[in-house]
């Protein structure tokens, strides 16, 4: 099935990069404008987004293809870490990078398996321990949030 | 300065305290990440890009390189030992070398790859030394139809030896093109693809696509499998000397596999793990008893071993002589020498010898160090394997996310990270190669730069374009590497239907 969808999708996007892409100045082919390049790239995209779909629909799914099935758990935790992963983009502006790293691995790891004692531990020396190296030693100017 | 001038300058730079503990650091990183399943070079090295900001351009190459070359002899003890690839490189390795294990002579094997891996690498710098000098000189002759050739071919090239479709790989190449033109147009300044967005008029950042697809993606595929902890076979250090039909066995498969990856590592594509195949596959058709690969045959330790390092350093040719990276690891050594200001090309080897020489010096000292980290520690980095796999995927992924923010200060690069991670996920479960969309990102903009240059000096002619000597000769090779196979499948495919079935 995502075989089959994600050629399409791309398909579409292809398309919708050729529409932004006409949108810029074409210029001469002796005189190339900044839209020349696109155009062509996207009518390359369009064509091969286009043989991608019709041989996904044309061969069979094969185990390979379809080797995407996950069981409930497997699926639970990787959709927990990419939410987490979320979570920190949003909420960092906004509660610093203490907070966020320390929520973040917590978080994840108690989702992954580990006890509440171990994941808040190690959420918090790896928030200290990161922000120290970063933001201390390295001069990475991390958001420190309203604290 | 020749090549041995330029060796002895090297060394005078290589050995400098703050360059020879870069490349400690290099090396050991890189043989922890290659003994780690699931977190490959490329992501370390992406990861570690922004630490080098502010160290001098020959001591960030000298790190980041260390990191690539050593993950390769890291990722062998991990399929010898455990019988999963380290990294991609080391795939093959496991066919013969865990089969060693399972007889009780994984010492043998283990030393084998590290010396294998060892020689490869040092005849790989001799290779650099005297291609990338060469091939410098003969590129300050290039025009950009020249360099519009060579990224053209590059890129088709890639697609065909990525692996699996080749329609897959050029949708892949097609959306990586597309991301690098988003951005400022480097020649009208005009804002393409931003949507309004200040940030994107700098584009796509390589190093959070990188991460994202690299580190993030296989940071999900480990936390698929939740609480893990691998089987590892201990190894004495009494037992890591082989036997003499042992290293007999060996000598002339390291000689065939470092002449075998260095070559690989000068076409564009996976080199690393492309070399191990044709390595293996090379030491099968010279054995008298090909029937026995797969069972334990230290020729099929030693040729992959020493063709990936040597590819490794085949791979830094182009990239140092052309600036042109044709694998998404050369793709961020690129990066760390452009965000210092300096571009790879011809003219680097002559204006920034100090990079040059110090760089190709310190993987002299990058393979000794390695050797030794790799036989007598074996064990000390054996145990890193026995950290929980879940702790580790926590930490990588936030290393990722503060990596992603500290190269520019942006939440734009945040973004691209998590999207690209997601996204190198997908690609993962359907089996699908993200390196041709990478080096794509990569070379599209030079590409599109060096096209409409040439059709500036040509009036807009595009025979005069292709019909240069050597670009009509890069643009054939690649066109017959491209269409050659198929084609020779279709003849035969219509001898064989002419065929009467018998019967």
């Amino acid at each position: 099935m995502l075989a089959r969808v994600v050629p399409l999708v791309l398909f579409g996007a292809a398309g919708v990069y050729l529409v932004l892409a006409l949108r810029l100045p074409f210029g001469a082919i002796e005189r190339p404008g900044a839209g020349f390049y696109p155009v062509l790239v996207a009518v390359f995209a369009i064509v091969v987004a286009a043989g991608a779909t019709v041989s996904a629909f044309r061969n069979a799914p094969t185990a390979e293809t379809d080797a995407v099935g996950l069981d409930a758990a497997s699926r639970r935790r990787v959709v927990i870490s990419v939410v987490a992963l979320v979570a920190f983009c949003l909420g960092l502006p906004w509660i610093g990078y203490p907070a966020a790293a320390f929520a973040f691995v917590a978080v994840v790891l108690r989702y992954l398996g580990s006890g509440w004692t171990a994941a808040l531990l190690a959420g918090a020396l790896s928030a200290a321990g990161s922000y120290g190296l970063f933001a201390v030693l390295l001069d990475v100017p991390l958001p420190s949030g309203p604290w | 300065m020749g090549p041995l001038d330029g060796l002895v300058y090297g060394f005078s730079i290589a050995l400098l305290p703050s360059n020879l503990f870069a490349c400690f650091v290099g090396v050991l990183v890189g043989t922890i990440v290659g003994v780690l399943p699931g977190i490959g070079p490329v992501g370390a090295m992406a990861l570690l890009l922004p630490s080098t900001f502010a160290m001098h351009p020959a001591t960030a190459l000298i790190m980041l390189a260390g990191i690539y070359y050593g993950a390769m002899y890291g990722g062998s003890t991990t399929s010898i030992l455990v019988n999963v690839p380290g990294e991609a490189g080391s795939v093959v390795t496991l066919l013969d070398g865990y089969q060693m294990t399972k007889k009780g002579r994984a010492g043998a094997a283990l030393t084998i790859s590290a010396v294998g891996s060892f020689v490869a690498g040092s005849l790989g710098v001799v290779g650099i030394m005297l291609a990338a000098g060469w091939l410098a000189e003969v590129a300050i002759q290039f025009g950009p139809p020249e360099y519009f050739a060579i990224t053209l071919g590059g890129i088709l090239l890639l697609s065909r030896l990525s692996g699996g479709s080749i329609m897959t790989a050029f949708v892949m190449v097609a959306l990586g093109l597309a991301l690098g033109t988003v951005g400022m147009d480097s020649i009208s300044a005009l804002r393409r693809f931003t949507f309004g967005s200040v940030q994107l008029a700098q584009g796509v950042e390589l190093v959070p696509v990188i991460m994202g697809v690299y580190g993030v993606a296989e940071v999900l595929l480990l936390a698929e499998e939740g609480i893990a902890k691998a089987q590892i076979a201990s190894v004495k250090l009494r037992e890591l000397l082989p036997t003499r039909e042992e290293w007999r066995r060996s000598t002339m498969p390291i000689a065939r596999g470092s002449v075998v990856g260095f070559l690989t590592g000068l076409v564009p594509g996976p080199a690393a793990v492309l070399s191990t195949f044709i390595a293996y596959t090379v030491e099968k058709r010279m054995s008298k008893t090909p029937e026995k690969f797969g069972t334990g045959m230290i020729e099929g330790v030693a040729g992959p071993e020493a063709a990936n390092n040597g590819a490794t350093a085949g791979a830094m040719v182009p990239l140092l002589s052309l600036g042109i990276p044709f694998s998404p690891a050369t793709a961020i050594l690129l990066g760390a020498l452009v965000v210092h200001g300096l571009q790879p090309g011809p003219l680097m080897i002559s204006q920034r010898p100090e990079v040059f020489w110090g760089f190709v010096a310190s993987m002299y000292i990058g393979n000794l160090m390695l050797l030794i980290l790799n036989l007598p520690l074996v064990g000390v980095f054996v145990t890193v394997l026995r950290l929980p796999q879940h702790l580790l995927a926590t930490l990588v992924l936030l290393l990722c996310l503060v990596g992603a923010f500290s190269l520019s200060n942006s939440f734009l690069d945040l973004w691209v990270l998590v999207i690209f991670g997601v996204f190198g996920y997908a690609l993962r479960k359907l089996k699908v190669d993200p390196s041709p969309m990478v080096v794509a990102l990569v070379l599209g903009p030079m590409m599109e730069k060096t096209l409409r240059q040439a059709l500036f000096l040509t009036r807009g002619s595009v025979v005069d374009l292709v019909a240069r000597p050597l670009s009509a000769t890069i643009l054939i090779l690649a066109a017959a590497a491209l269409f050659g196979p198929p084609l020779v499948r279709l003849v035969r495919g219509r001898r064989v239907a002419k065929v009467p079935s018998g019967g």
